[in-house]
């Protein structure tokens, strides 16, 4: 009964990951060491930057299955509500945890309040967490799905915000560090491990939103079963 | 703290934060597979039937 597709997917993330840690350790040049508080800290961004990928990507997937339950009732925008808050979630706080540690070894703090990315970004994985929560506290009705998928759909729009804050109100946290401008780009190797580190976190996230779609359908088909138990 | 402090405690929580959120995914749907199959088997229920059930969950509680 088991599909066992978004297995295969987080088995080649994973692998994905290892392979990019040891790259990002053993292979990927040093930066200057005058550039940096800091320097070997900053091999932090191999995993830090494709878990905010990756952690967009989950957000996206979040939006569009709002709108789908919101707007057309669709079943499978709400699976893919839950999916994409879920590893919103667990992304959104990768990048977060990751943010605050080279943080606090490269800049003295591991926050900063004043920087606008970091705290719409702080904030998209709030409202996951929110989602998340909130729906399991919640019996599940249209009325509560109508509600989250509000909160999913209006949170979308820190997505774009916190992405042009990263161009145009870069405070203390660095620009992007490809597609930037030519004082953001990186050496081509480390620009590849960062490239593996990406699409390794996609395909792990795309095995677990299948894995939470699948979830959610179990889930369903119990609460289905358990009324025929009860003789409802 | 120094340089490679930092580096291992940024990936030592990633790692962990990962591998949690892994497993409680895998290990979930597995239990709730085994629970259906369980319900199933004790409504003796056929597979056509278990289909038809499972396309009827798509809809939601009112």
């Amino acid at each position: 009964m088991r599909g066992k597709s978004g297995d295969m997917y987080l088995l080649a993330g994973f692998s994905g990951l290892m392979i990019t840690l040891y790259l990002a350790f053993n292979w990927a040049p040093s930066v200057d060491i005058n550039a940096f508080q800091s320097p070997e800290a900053q091999r932090i961004f191999y995993w830090h930057v494709p878990a905010a990928w990756a952690a967009f990507i989950a957000f996206t997937v979040l939006f569009i299955g709002s709108a789908l339950w919101f707007f057309k009732r669709s079943p499978l925008g709400w699976k893919l509500h839950i999916a994409g808050s879920e590893a919103g979630l667990a992304c959104g706080l990768m990048a977060v945890w990751s943010g605050c540690v080279w943080g606090a070894a490269e800049w003295g703090t591991p926050w900063d309040w004043e920087d606008f990315r970091l705290n719409t970004f702080g904030l998209l994985t709030l409202l996951a967490l929110f989602l998340v929560l909130g729906r399991k506290s919640q019996p599940d009705g249209v009325e509560s799905r109508d509600t989250f998928s509000t909160f999913g759909l209006y949170g979308f729009v820190l997505v774009p915000i916190t992405y042009i804050a990263t161009r145009i109100w870069v405070i203390r946290h660095p620009g992007p560090v490809i597609a930037g401008d030519e004082n953001s780009s990186i050496s081509g190797d480390m620009a590849l491990v960062l490239i593996i580190g990406a699409l390794s976190f996609t395909v792990l996230i795309i095995g677990h939103i299948m894995t939470s779609i699948e979830i959610t359908k179990f889930e369903q088909r119990i609460d289905r079963l358990q009324k025929e138990l009860d003789g409802e | 703290m120094e340089d490679k402090t930092y580096l291992s405690i940024a990936y030592l929580g990633m790692i962990l934060g990962l591998a949690i959120w892994t497993w409680t995914t895998i290990s979930r749907s597995r239990k709730l597979e085994l629970r259906i199959i369980a319900m199933e088997e004790s409504l003796n229920i056929k597979q056509a039937e278990a289909d038809s059930i499972a396309a009827a969950n798509d809809k939601p509680a009112e």
